[in-house]
Protein backbone atom coordinates (compact mmCIF):
# COMPACT_ATOMS: atom_id res chain seq x y z
CA UNK A 1 0.00 0.00 0.00
CA UNK A 2 1.43 3.32 -1.06
CA UNK A 3 0.79 6.41 1.07
CA UNK A 4 1.29 9.70 -0.74
CA UNK A 5 2.63 12.00 1.95
CA UNK A 6 2.04 15.10 -0.19
CA UNK A 7 -1.64 14.65 0.70
CA UNK A 8 -0.70 15.88 4.18
CA UNK A 9 0.91 19.04 2.78
CA UNK A 10 3.96 20.01 0.79
CA UNK A 11 5.79 21.17 3.94
CA UNK A 12 5.87 18.61 6.74
CA UNK A 13 7.73 19.92 9.75
CA UNK A 14 6.15 19.78 13.19
CA UNK A 15 5.78 16.85 15.57
CA UNK A 16 2.23 17.85 16.25
CA UNK A 17 1.34 17.64 12.56
CA UNK A 18 3.28 14.38 12.25
CA UNK A 19 1.29 12.85 15.09
CA UNK A 20 -1.98 13.90 13.48
CA UNK A 21 -0.87 12.50 10.13
CA UNK A 22 0.07 9.19 11.74
CA UNK A 23 -3.30 8.89 13.43
CA UNK A 24 -5.08 9.66 10.16
CA UNK A 25 -3.02 7.08 8.27
CA UNK A 26 -3.71 4.42 10.86
CA UNK A 27 -7.42 5.23 10.90
CA UNK A 28 -8.13 5.49 7.20
CA UNK A 29 -5.47 3.56 5.33
CA UNK A 30 -5.51 -0.05 6.39
CA UNK A 31 -3.04 -2.36 4.67
CA UNK A 32 -3.95 -5.97 4.04
CA UNK A 33 -2.33 -8.47 6.37
CA UNK A 34 1.37 -8.66 5.67
CA UNK A 35 1.18 -5.88 3.06
CA UNK A 36 4.08 -3.43 2.90
CA UNK A 37 3.30 0.20 3.79
CA UNK A 38 5.24 2.43 1.39
CA UNK A 39 5.73 6.11 2.18
CA UNK A 40 5.92 8.11 -1.05
CA UNK A 41 7.59 11.54 -0.84
CA UNK A 42 6.76 12.63 -4.39
CA UNK A 43 5.56 16.28 -4.49
CA UNK A 44 6.66 16.88 -0.90
CA UNK A 45 8.69 20.08 -0.83
CA UNK A 46 10.26 19.75 2.62
CA UNK A 47 10.10 17.34 5.51
CA UNK A 48 11.76 17.57 8.92
CA UNK A 49 12.81 14.78 11.26
CA UNK A 50 10.23 15.81 13.85
CA UNK A 51 7.31 15.19 11.48
CA UNK A 52 8.80 12.10 9.89
CA UNK A 53 9.90 10.65 13.24
CA UNK A 54 6.35 10.80 14.58
CA UNK A 55 4.92 9.13 11.46
CA UNK A 56 7.53 6.39 11.30
CA UNK A 57 7.35 5.64 15.02
CA UNK A 58 3.57 5.27 14.91
CA UNK A 59 3.52 3.12 11.76
CA UNK A 60 6.38 0.90 12.91
CA UNK A 61 4.65 0.37 16.26
CA UNK A 62 1.47 -0.62 14.40
CA UNK A 63 2.84 -2.72 11.54
CA UNK A 64 6.41 -3.59 12.48
CA UNK A 65 9.67 -2.27 11.07
CA UNK A 66 9.83 -4.75 8.21
CA UNK A 67 6.49 -3.61 6.77
CA UNK A 68 7.18 0.16 6.73
CA UNK A 69 9.30 1.36 3.82
CA UNK A 70 10.33 4.86 2.75
CA UNK A 71 10.44 5.01 -1.04
CA UNK A 72 13.62 6.53 -2.50
CA UNK A 73 13.61 10.30 -2.88
CA UNK A 74 16.09 12.85 -4.18
CA UNK A 75 14.69 15.50 -1.86
CA UNK A 76 17.59 16.35 0.43
CA UNK A 77 15.37 17.07 3.41
CA UNK A 78 14.01 13.52 3.12
CA UNK A 79 17.51 12.04 2.86
CA UNK A 80 18.90 14.05 5.78
CA UNK A 81 15.84 13.45 7.96
CA UNK A 82 16.11 9.70 7.41
CA UNK A 83 19.83 9.87 8.20
CA UNK A 84 19.20 11.53 11.55
CA UNK A 85 16.33 9.14 12.33
CA UNK A 86 18.32 5.99 11.57
CA UNK A 87 19.36 5.46 15.18
CA UNK A 88 15.82 6.04 16.38
CA UNK A 89 14.30 3.63 13.87
CA UNK A 90 16.83 0.82 14.30
CA UNK B 1 49.27 52.79 4.73
CA UNK B 2 46.27 52.59 2.36
CA UNK B 3 45.52 49.07 3.58
CA UNK B 4 45.62 50.45 7.10
CA UNK B 5 43.10 53.13 6.13
CA UNK B 6 40.80 50.50 4.66
CA UNK B 7 41.03 48.46 7.85
CA UNK B 8 40.15 51.55 9.87
CA UNK B 9 37.19 52.31 7.59
CA UNK B 10 35.95 48.74 7.97
CA UNK B 11 36.31 48.92 11.75
CA UNK B 12 34.40 52.19 11.99
CA UNK B 13 31.54 50.92 9.80
CA UNK B 14 31.45 47.68 11.75
CA UNK B 15 31.33 49.46 15.11
CA UNK B 16 29.04 52.37 14.24
CA UNK B 17 26.91 50.98 11.40
CA UNK B 18 26.44 52.59 7.96
CA UNK B 19 28.44 55.83 7.62
CA UNK B 20 28.28 58.93 5.46
CA UNK B 21 31.53 60.00 3.76
CA UNK B 22 31.59 63.17 5.85
CA UNK B 23 31.49 61.13 9.04
CA UNK B 24 34.36 58.97 7.83
CA UNK B 25 36.44 62.00 6.81
CA UNK B 26 36.00 63.37 10.32
CA UNK B 27 36.75 60.07 12.04
CA UNK B 28 39.83 59.30 9.95
CA UNK B 29 41.27 62.79 9.56
CA UNK B 30 41.93 62.34 5.83
CA UNK B 31 40.81 64.34 2.80
CA UNK B 32 37.50 63.65 1.07
CA UNK B 33 39.38 62.73 -2.13
CA UNK B 34 41.55 60.22 -0.33
CA UNK B 35 38.52 58.73 1.39
CA UNK B 36 36.57 58.34 -1.86
CA UNK B 37 39.49 56.55 -3.48
CA UNK B 38 39.43 54.02 -0.63
CA UNK B 39 35.64 53.71 -0.61
CA UNK B 40 35.56 53.06 -4.36
CA UNK B 41 38.14 50.32 -3.97
CA UNK B 42 36.31 48.75 -1.02
CA UNK B 43 33.03 48.70 -2.98
CA UNK B 44 34.80 47.10 -5.95
CA UNK B 45 36.33 44.49 -3.64
CA UNK B 46 32.89 43.70 -2.20
CA UNK B 47 33.78 44.81 1.33
CA UNK B 48 31.32 47.72 1.39
CA UNK B 49 27.99 48.42 -0.27
CA UNK B 50 26.51 51.81 -1.12
CA UNK B 51 23.16 52.64 0.45
CA UNK B 52 20.93 55.51 -0.68
CA UNK B 53 21.59 58.21 -3.26
CA UNK B 54 23.57 61.46 -3.09
CA UNK B 55 23.55 63.59 -1.03
CA UNK B 56 22.52 60.94 1.53
CA UNK B 57 24.83 58.17 0.39
CA UNK B 58 25.98 55.83 3.15
CA UNK B 59 28.51 53.04 3.15
CA UNK B 60 27.68 49.79 4.94
CA UNK B 61 29.45 46.48 5.32
CA UNK B 62 28.51 44.11 2.52
CA UNK B 63 26.83 40.87 3.43
CA UNK B 64 25.94 41.89 6.97
CA UNK B 65 22.34 41.65 8.03
CA UNK B 66 20.52 44.06 10.32
CA UNK B 67 18.19 42.33 12.74
CA UNK B 68 17.92 45.21 15.19
CA UNK B 69 14.10 44.98 15.28
CA UNK B 70 14.28 41.34 16.32
CA UNK B 71 16.91 42.07 18.93
CA UNK B 72 14.91 44.98 20.40
CA UNK B 73 11.82 42.75 20.59
CA UNK B 74 13.78 40.02 22.33
CA UNK B 75 15.52 42.41 24.70
CA UNK B 76 12.45 44.31 25.94
CA UNK B 77 11.81 43.65 29.63
CA UNK B 78 8.09 43.28 29.11
CA UNK B 79 5.84 43.28 26.08
CA UNK B 80 2.07 43.43 25.75
CA UNK B 81 1.77 42.68 22.07
CA UNK B 82 3.76 41.43 19.12
CA UNK B 83 4.44 43.03 15.76
CA UNK B 84 2.24 40.99 13.44
CA UNK B 85 4.53 41.06 10.41
CA UNK B 86 7.41 39.16 11.95
CA UNK B 87 6.12 37.23 14.96
CA UNK B 88 4.28 33.94 14.48
CA UNK B 89 2.10 33.76 17.58
CA UNK B 90 0.95 30.23 16.86
CA UNK B 91 2.43 27.20 15.18
CA UNK B 92 -0.11 27.48 12.38
CA UNK B 93 1.15 30.94 11.48
CA UNK B 94 4.74 29.69 11.48
CA UNK B 95 3.78 26.83 9.16
CA UNK B 96 1.97 29.23 6.84
CA UNK B 97 5.04 31.48 6.68
CA UNK B 98 7.31 28.64 5.61
CA UNK B 99 5.63 28.36 2.22
CA UNK B 100 6.66 31.84 0.93
CA UNK B 101 10.30 30.82 1.45
CA UNK B 102 9.89 29.10 -1.92
CA UNK B 103 10.31 32.53 -3.53
CA UNK B 104 13.93 32.64 -2.32
CA UNK B 105 14.92 30.52 -5.32
CA UNK B 106 14.22 33.65 -7.41
CA UNK B 107 16.89 35.41 -5.35
CA UNK B 108 19.49 32.73 -5.92
CA UNK B 109 18.81 29.97 -3.37
CA UNK B 110 19.46 26.69 -5.15
CA UNK B 111 16.38 24.45 -5.62
CA UNK B 112 18.32 21.63 -3.93
CA UNK B 113 18.87 23.78 -0.84
CA UNK B 114 15.26 24.95 -0.58
CA UNK B 115 13.90 21.80 1.16
CA UNK B 116 16.79 21.93 3.64
CA UNK B 117 16.27 25.62 4.37
CA UNK B 118 12.51 25.21 4.91
CA UNK B 119 12.91 22.15 7.10
CA UNK B 120 15.62 23.71 9.27
CA UNK B 121 13.58 26.89 9.77
CA UNK B 122 10.61 24.68 10.59
CA UNK B 123 12.56 22.64 13.13
CA UNK B 124 13.94 25.71 14.93
CA UNK B 125 10.64 27.58 14.84
CA UNK B 126 8.60 24.63 16.04
CA UNK B 127 10.99 24.21 18.97
CA UNK B 128 9.79 27.59 20.23
CA UNK B 129 6.28 26.19 20.53
CA UNK B 130 7.26 22.68 21.67
CA UNK B 131 9.24 23.97 24.62
CA UNK B 132 7.47 27.15 25.62
CA UNK B 133 3.76 26.41 25.61
CA UNK B 134 2.60 27.86 28.93
CA UNK B 135 6.16 29.08 29.62
CA UNK B 136 6.36 32.36 27.68
CA UNK B 137 7.76 35.35 29.57
CA UNK B 138 4.84 37.43 28.34
CA UNK B 139 3.87 37.45 24.65
CA UNK B 140 3.77 34.08 22.88
CA UNK B 141 5.40 33.31 19.59
CA UNK B 142 8.42 33.00 17.43
CA UNK B 143 10.10 35.87 15.57
CA UNK B 144 10.93 34.82 12.02
CA UNK B 145 12.70 37.20 9.67
CA UNK B 146 14.58 36.65 6.43
CA UNK B 147 17.08 39.09 4.93
CA UNK B 148 19.19 38.94 1.80
CA UNK B 149 22.47 40.81 1.66
CA UNK B 150 24.67 40.35 -1.37
CA UNK B 151 25.11 36.63 -1.90
CA UNK B 152 23.92 35.69 1.57
CA UNK B 153 20.55 34.66 2.92
CA UNK B 154 20.03 35.26 6.64
CA UNK B 155 17.24 33.83 8.79
CA UNK B 156 16.66 35.00 12.35
CA UNK B 157 14.40 33.06 14.71
CA UNK B 158 13.84 34.11 18.30
CA UNK B 159 11.45 33.60 21.18
CA UNK B 160 10.73 35.11 24.57
CA UNK B 161 10.47 31.70 26.19
CA UNK B 162 12.15 29.86 29.04
CA UNK B 163 15.39 29.26 27.16
CA UNK B 164 17.14 25.98 26.44
CA UNK B 165 18.47 25.55 29.99
CA UNK B 166 14.98 26.14 31.41
CA UNK B 167 13.63 23.40 29.18
CA UNK B 168 16.38 20.77 29.36
CA UNK B 169 17.40 21.11 33.00
CA UNK B 170 13.98 20.02 34.26
CA UNK B 171 14.38 16.51 32.90
CA UNK B 172 18.17 16.24 32.58
CA UNK B 173 19.59 16.83 36.05
CA UNK B 174 23.17 16.69 34.81
CA UNK B 175 22.72 19.94 32.92
CA UNK B 176 23.94 22.68 35.21
CA UNK B 177 24.55 25.69 32.97
CA UNK B 178 23.27 27.54 29.93
CA UNK B 179 26.40 26.52 28.02
CA UNK B 180 26.01 22.81 28.76
CA UNK B 181 22.33 23.04 27.88
CA UNK B 182 22.83 24.66 24.49
CA UNK B 183 25.69 22.31 23.53
CA UNK B 184 23.59 19.33 24.59
CA UNK B 185 20.62 20.57 22.58
CA UNK B 186 22.66 20.75 19.37
CA UNK B 187 24.87 17.73 19.89
CA UNK B 188 23.11 15.05 21.93
CA UNK B 189 19.84 13.19 21.55
CA UNK B 190 18.02 14.49 24.60
CA UNK B 191 14.86 16.51 24.99
CA UNK B 192 13.22 18.70 27.58
CA UNK B 193 9.99 16.82 26.93
CA UNK B 194 10.86 13.41 28.35
CA UNK B 195 9.39 10.82 28.39
CA UNK B 196 8.44 11.77 24.82
CA UNK B 197 10.97 10.47 22.33
CA UNK B 198 12.33 13.69 20.90
CA UNK B 199 15.52 15.62 20.57
CA UNK B 200 16.74 15.23 17.01
CA UNK B 201 15.59 18.53 15.49
CA UNK B 202 18.60 20.68 16.36
CA UNK B 203 21.02 17.86 15.50
CA UNK B 204 19.39 17.81 12.06
CA UNK B 205 19.82 21.59 11.82
CA UNK B 206 23.49 21.35 12.82
CA UNK B 207 24.18 18.53 10.33
CA UNK B 208 22.48 20.47 7.56
CA UNK B 209 24.57 23.55 8.23
CA UNK B 210 27.76 21.47 8.32
CA UNK B 211 26.73 19.82 5.04
CA UNK B 212 27.96 22.74 2.95
CA UNK B 213 31.01 24.97 3.29
CA UNK B 214 29.01 28.16 2.74
CA UNK B 215 26.57 28.00 5.60
CA UNK B 216 26.61 28.96 9.24
CA UNK B 217 24.52 29.14 12.37
CA UNK B 218 24.84 30.68 15.82
CA UNK B 219 22.47 30.40 18.75
CA UNK B 220 22.38 32.16 22.11
CA UNK B 221 20.17 31.11 25.00
CA UNK B 222 20.79 32.51 28.46
CA UNK B 223 24.57 32.91 28.56
CA UNK B 224 25.12 29.82 26.40
CA UNK B 225 26.45 30.26 22.87
CA UNK B 226 27.15 27.83 20.04
CA UNK B 227 28.09 28.35 16.44
CA UNK B 228 28.62 25.84 13.63
CA UNK B 229 29.71 25.97 10.02
CA UNK B 230 32.27 28.07 8.20
CA UNK B 231 30.02 31.13 8.40
CA UNK B 232 28.95 30.46 11.98
CA UNK B 233 31.36 33.06 13.35
CA UNK B 234 29.70 35.70 11.13
CA UNK B 235 26.35 34.82 12.69
CA UNK B 236 27.84 34.86 16.17
CA UNK B 237 29.41 38.28 15.66
CA UNK B 238 26.04 39.70 14.52
CA UNK B 239 24.37 38.30 17.65
CA UNK B 240 27.19 39.19 20.02
CA UNK B 241 27.08 42.84 18.99
CA UNK B 242 23.76 43.01 20.78
CA UNK B 243 23.70 40.21 23.32
CA UNK B 244 25.83 38.79 26.07
CA UNK B 245 22.89 36.91 27.49
CA UNK B 246 19.44 36.29 26.08
CA UNK B 247 16.23 35.72 28.00
CA UNK B 248 14.74 33.13 25.69
CA UNK B 249 16.54 31.94 22.59
CA UNK B 250 17.82 33.58 19.42
CA UNK B 251 19.18 31.74 16.38
CA UNK B 252 20.74 33.19 13.25
CA UNK B 253 21.46 31.12 10.13
CA UNK B 254 23.23 32.16 6.95
CA UNK B 255 23.13 30.37 3.56
CA UNK B 256 24.89 31.13 0.30
CA UNK B 257 22.83 32.41 -2.61
CA UNK B 258 23.82 31.89 -6.22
Amino acid sequence: MKIKLAKFGEILTSREAGREAALAIKAYQKPAEGEIVELDFEDVLAVGPSWLGEVLAALIAEYGKSRVVCLPSENRSVIESLNILKAEIS
Amino acid sequence: MKTDTRLRIRQIVEDRGPQRPAELVKALGISAQALHRQLKLMVEQGTLIVQGKPPRTMYALAGVADFSRAFEWLDKKTLRENPKDTVCETRDVLTARLSPLKNLTKQGLSPEDLPLLISTVGEIGNNSFDHNLGQWRDVPGCWMEVQVTGNRLWVCLADRGQGIYGSLSKTNKGIKSDQTAIETAFEKFVSGRAPEKRGNGLKYVKNTILGDADRGIACISGSGVVQYGNWGSDCESVLKKKFVTVRGTVTLMVWRLG
